[in-house]
């Protein structure tokens, strides 16, 4: 079948007639697909309903990885802080400080028969 | 009839009514479609034809930054997995004073401004460098004249930094408050100055000096820095999302590296050494140096030097590494070994001429040693042990022109041997390198006194790493290992010596410690084997004393213990300013090392194996 210029115009014409008059999906028998159609549009939403809760977590993971990141900061000083009470000086220090008779030892140890 | 008509009235009302709506839906549906045609026409438009202003695309525009992901820097720990350095956060916190200036009406003005008071309060509180009125001045005087940045404070650690963020003002936000806080890594050390310059640090790109790598921090900075990484950070309705797609580079952490250092160790050395060097006006610094036998491992490495500012005595040079000078005496046991090995001495009992403390044919010095040797003993002849344990110039400058006088070159290769003329490959940059002239040396000039002076520890140049590594080598019956900090252990010659030669060697290093040079450590907790040197520094002049009868010492006591089974190898080094003073190396190097010893031996693991087996028997 050969398709005249006078064809598609006549066949643009009608199409815009059954678009004005609302009847263009009914022509094209659009009904059938009615399902399929609301699928889609049921996906579409879905997609920008599970874009929109990634943006969510995604702000959320940022949120706890600065919190995390804060943690670490403060486990830093703390290990930097206990590291440094370990200096042999400061330990005789705090001993004396806390009333203990503890002091440096003036010959090595030995291990005793109970053992 | 009449029912017909009703019936036809209705059907009419009702195709009536259907028709109203659907001339009302016709009319929505035109209206949608207009509205559909008219959406598609403006996309249409908006992709081709639309180009917004900048600023709009900007604000529209979801915003993506570069950010580089900084690596964490890798920590540095001692043998027994205590940090000796850590990157830890610091925080300078500045106030942008310009903040709701202009949206504040009369009454919230007042309500910032007496916050901002309190936030004063708070802050002269915790900085305690500044009135509370004298900060509120500050961030008002800044406020009125719309100052966006003035200083609060100086660096805080994170615990201030929470307290301030606590703060009234502070803790509504930065832009609210205008209070926010620049974080900065820094590396802290726990052990303060504890070997800060064996543990290094690497200074700035910025840094005007161009030694910037120092230590362990500058030799290993290749694996404590770690791989810098990068992301992309867009602003979303939630806030801050990083770009989890390709563009996200995660940033490698540094290696932590495990050093060899004993800090417990570092500790003692460096007590021993300041108890024995403060309060000395005209000492310029020492060193100390902590050495295990079987490894090489270094256990301590203390460098004390003079802060020409403060006079305080300060880690601000590796002098064990880096400062050569003429060895002094400690050098004798490298003549003794090499006669020993050559055969030209069999015993230490052997004996040499007095012949007055002269060496014959030489313009060496007399020994005054041996003449109060010849005068209390009533002899003309004096054994190498008694020349090795007084110490004597004469003997060992004998021992060596009697010896290699025809063939220099053979006690030079000896030398060499021993390591003692090469620098090897150490864990920290700036090892000096030995001087040890030849006879064929272009730019030394070699007389009648250059191998007596080498035999007694002039002429030549050695590092004080390089001395224990030798007396490391005697500990280790010749067995000479590499010392190390971190890479290691490795053999630097399997064999200097035979065993037997490292025997005798032992015997008489024992007697100079019992009987010699070095008696203060006879009393020591563990029998120790050792040997005391004194040197002269050169003036401009070229001579070893001023104009004004100043000497420069460096006075050394080199050794190991125990004597029998040695542990560890040990020495101390102290260099003199000018000086009318006297600084042997049996005086406060000698002291310095029993100091270290004795407490070493009250909590090395070795020391209390030994007592339990002994307990068992």
């Amino acid at each position: 079948m050969r398709w005249n210029i006078s064809d598609i115009v006549s066949l643009l014409k009608n199409s815009l007639k059954a678009i004005l008059k609302g009847e263009f999906l009914l022509r094209l028998n659009a009904g059938r697909y009615f399902i399929h159609i609301v699928y889609t549009f049921f996906l579409f939403g879905l997609v920008i309903w599970t874009s929109l809760m990634i943006e969510t977590t995604l702000a959320r993971v940022e949120a706890n990885r600065v919190k995390l990141q804060e943690l670490q900061i403060a486990n830093v000083q703390k290990t930097y802080a206990v590291a440094s009470l370990g200096r042999r000086t400061e330990v005789a220090k705090n001993l004396i400080r806390l009333g203990s008779d503890i002091q440096e030892p003036d010959k090595p140890a030995y291990l005793t028969d109970e053992r | 009839m009449e029912n017909e008509r009703n019936i036809k009235n209705v059907g009419r009302d009702r195709i009536v009514e259907r028709d109203r709506i659907g001339i009302v839906l016709y009319v929505v549906y035109l209206l949608t479609l207009f509205v559909a045609v008219a959406v598609i026409v403006k996309v249409v438009f908006i992709q081709k034809y639309y180009e917004p202003e900048p600023e709009i695309v900007r604000k529209l525009t979801p915003e993506n930054t570069r950010v580089p992901v900084y690596p964490e820097r890798g920590r540095i720990i001692d043998c027994q997995g205590r940090i000796l350095a850590i990157s830890c956060p610091i925080y300078q916190f500045g106030m942008d004073c310009t903040v709701l200036k202009d949206s504040n009406d009369a009454q919230e003005e007042k309500i910032w401004l007496d916050k901002a008071k309190d936030f004063s309060a708070g802050l002269a509180e915790i900085f305690q460098d500044k009135s509370s009125d004298d900060y509120y001045k500050a961030i008002t005087e800044a406020r009125r004249k719309g100052k966006e940045y003035i200083k609060i404070g100086y660096p805080v650690e994170y615990g201030t930094y929470r307290k301030i963020l606590s703060l009234p003002l502070a803790r509504e936000g930065r832009f609210s408050s205008g209070v926010y806080a620049d974080r900065k890594s820094t590396r802290r050390y726990p052990y303060g100055k504890l070997a800060r310059r064996t543990i290094g640090f690497v200074r700035d790109n910025e840094s005007l000096l161009s030694n910037t790598h120092i230590g362990i921090e500058g030799k290993f900075d290749y694996l404590l820095h770690g791989e810098e990484g990068e992301e992309w950070i867009r602003k979303t309705d939630y806030g801050k999302v990083r770009n989890n797609d390709s563009t996200y580079r995660k940033a490698v952490d540094g290696k932590d590296i495990v050093t060899t250092l004993n800090i417990d160790y570092q500790e003692i050395a460096d007590q021993a050494l300041r108890s024995g060097i403060e309060g000395q006006d005209d000492l310029e610094g020492g060193c100390l140096v902590l050495m295990e036998v079987k490894s090489g491992a270094i256990r301590a490495m203390v460098n004390l030097l003079r802060d020409p500012d403060t006079g305080l005595f300060e880690e601000s040079k590796n002098l064990a590494v880096g400062r050569k000078a003429e060895p002094g005496s400690v050098f004798k046991t490298v003549t003794l070994m090499s006669v020993l090995s050559d055969g030209y001495v069999r015993t230490l009992e052997q004996t040499i001429p007095t012949n007055g403390g002269v060496v014959a044919g030489t313009k060496l010095a007399r020994d005054q040693h041996i003449v109060d040797f010849e005068r209390s003993r009533h002899t003309k002849e004096i054994s190498v042990l008694d020349g090795f344990k007084m110490s004597s110039n004469y003997v060992f400058a004998s021992l060596a022109i009697n010896s290699y006088a025809k063939k220099p070159e053979k006690f030079i290769q000896n030398i060499y041997s021993y390591k003692l003329g090469e620098v090897f490959d150490f864990d920290l940059v700036g090892l000096a390198s030995p001087k040890v002239p030849t006879p064929h040396d272009d730019d030394f000039h070699w007389s009648d006194t250059s191998l007596g002076s080498i035999g007694y520890g002039y002429t030549t140049e050695e590092t004080p790493l390089h001395i224990i590594t030798f007396y490391n080598a005697i500990a280790n019956k010749g067995r000479m290992m590499k010392p190390y900090l971190v890479n290691g252990p490795s053999v630097l010659s399997s064999s200097i010596c035979s065993k037997a030669v490292a025997d005798t060697l032992v015997r008489a290093l024992k007697a100079v410690t019992e009987d010699g040079t070095a008696k203060r450590l006879k009393n020591a907790k563990c029998s120790v084997a050792g040997k005391t040197g004194t040197s002269f520094g050169t003036f401009k002049n070229g001579s070893y004393q001023d104009e004004n009868g100043n000497r420069l010492y460096q006075g050394t006591f080199v050794g190991f213990f125990p004597a029998e089974n040695p542990v560890f190898s040990i020495i101390c080094m102290i260099y003199s300013n000018p000086t009318k003073k006297s600084f042997q190396g049996g005086g406060i190097p000698a002291i310095a090392v029993k100091e270290v010893i004795d407490r070493i031996c009250c909590i090395d693991p070795h020391w209390r194996t030994e007592y339990k087996v002994e307990a068992a028997e």
